[in-house]
């Protein structure tokens, strides 16, 4: 039941995506996603090739559905979900894949998700900036960029990763 | 162990690297701007790429190039030689042109070399058979070598000049008096101009040419520069000089021959 309600959680997060992609476009410095929380937050017993599977897939379905350029956000999560298991055994330790458990913020703390949320989504970011501007842009534009989209996507991150480490226990 | 977590490693990285290049192909196919900026940054890679290994094959042909300088060198020499010669010449004689016998010169490669003795020789990867001859003389483009003494077919054995039995006719600055040059005994780069009559006055630093008054080496060959100068027994001045030839960097030298050599020598006995 808990397995199913992760997905059905995850789908809801997709749809919220791509209405922010649609419709959350205030100024070109702020690019709003959830997609690397919802990649981190990925059962622990999803193995790294069957995230980046996923990965690619969530990227290509924003994509596809949003007003942006296609393959850019499938581009900027596949190393997300490639790094994910490194990044999760810098933060919370290697008890937890030992231990097959998933983190939530309830078992492991509001900082820990919280900085693990911090370094995915800073990964996203840096290379769809990066990948966006395709070298049209001058560099303190992207750095621009960078710093307000990591805020405004650390703010939505943190109400997103509390319903999904809910589902994913 | 180490094996069964380096595979799925690999794994991983693999299927990371085609679903990255398979996104990468998406956005390129959809944009102009993404396809210009990854055609740019293509061309970047491998303008790296084939320049370093451009650059890799150059270091390796080093030696076929530098086989082929010397030979080039060493006909330039030759051709130096020959026109120094005639410009002479013409200074002797401005009425009438002529034809000098002068210098032929033989390109070499030195096979082997002793420095640590008092008494040090040269062997040369050249023969009779190569035109060698007996008495002649070795040098580079940076000074006197040493000087030919017994040739086989393929093969010539050489005193060099760092030995105590040569002394070579030199003169300080192009009209400036001559003495004998003969190595220090001791460093690699060192020599002393003996014989220098006192009313020939000389600055530190001027060139030391060979003097053209030895048969075996032609005139105004660049040897060394002067330094520090004593007085001995009242009448000559004795002058350190720092060759201009490093002999731990010999390799390739070019043999020179006077042409009127054995005319000269009959002439005189």
């Amino acid at each position: 039941m808990r397995k199913s309600s992760f997905w059905l959680v995850y789908v809801l997060l997709l749809v919220a995506q791509l209405v922010l992609c649609n419709y959350a476009n205030f100024t070109p410095y702020v690019c709003v996603t959830i997609l690397p929380v919802m990649v981190l937050f990925l059962p622990i017993r999803v193995k790294p090739v069957g995230a980046m599977l996923i990965a690619f897939a969530t990227g290509l379905c924003v994509d596809f559905l949003s007003d942006g350029l296609l393959g850019v956000n499938a581009i900027a999560l596949i190393p997300v979900a490639f790094l994910r298991n490194y990044i999760i055994e810098l933060v919370f330790g290697r008890e937890l894949f030992i231990r097959r458990e998933d983190f939530s913020v309830r078992l492991h703390g509001f900082s820990k998700v919280f900085v693990s949320t911090l370094i995915v989504t800073a990964i996203f970011l840096a290379i769809y900036v990066w990948v966006e501007a395709a070298g049209a842009r001058s560099f303190q534009f992207n750095l621009l960029r960078f710093i307000y989209s990591l805020a405004a996507s650390m703010v939505v991150s943190i109400l997103c990763f509390q319903s999904l480490a809910a589902h994913s226990a | 162990m180490r094996r069964q977590k380096a595979l799925p490693t690999l794994i991983n990285v693999i299927i990371f690297i085609l679903l990255e290049v398979a996104a990468l192909e998406i956005v390129t196919h959809h944009s102009l701007l993404q396809q210009s900026w990854v055609a740019k940054a293509g061309q970047f890679f491998k303008g790296h790429v084939w320049g370093g290994a451009t650059r890799v094959r150059s270091y390796f042909s080093l030696t076929q190039m530098n086989d082929s300088l010397s030979r080039e060198n060493s006909i330039l020499q030759g051709e130096l030689l020959q026109a120094r010669e005639m410009l002479r010449a013409v200074r002797l004689d401005t009425m009438k042109l002529q034809q000098q016998e002068g210098f032929s010169s033989i390109h070499a490669e030195i096979l082997k070399i002793s420095r640590n003795k008092q008494h040090n020789y040269i062997v040369l990867n050249r023969g009779f058979e190569d035109g060698i001859m007996e008495k002649s003389g070795i040098i580079t483009a940076k000074g006197v070598v040493g000087i030919v003494t017994s040739v086989s077919a393929h093969h010539a054995y050489a005193m060099s000049f760092q030995n105590n039995d040569i002394s070579i006719s030199a003169r300080l600055g192009k009209e400036g008096g001559s003495g004998l040059l003969v190595w220090d005994g001791v460093s690699s780069n060192g020599a002393i101009l003996k014989e220098i009559p006192l009313q020939y006055l000389y600055s530190p630093g001027d060139t030391v040419y060979t003097s053209g008054h030895s048969l075996l080496f032609p005139p105004d060959i660049p040897l060394g520069t002067a330094g520090q100068s004593k007085v001995r027994n009242g009448s000559t001045n004795e002058i350190s000089i720092r060759l201009f030839q490093d002999f731990k960097e010999l390799r390739y030298v070019t043999v020179v021959h006077n042409n009127s050599f054995e005319e000269i020598i009959e002439f005189e006995q």
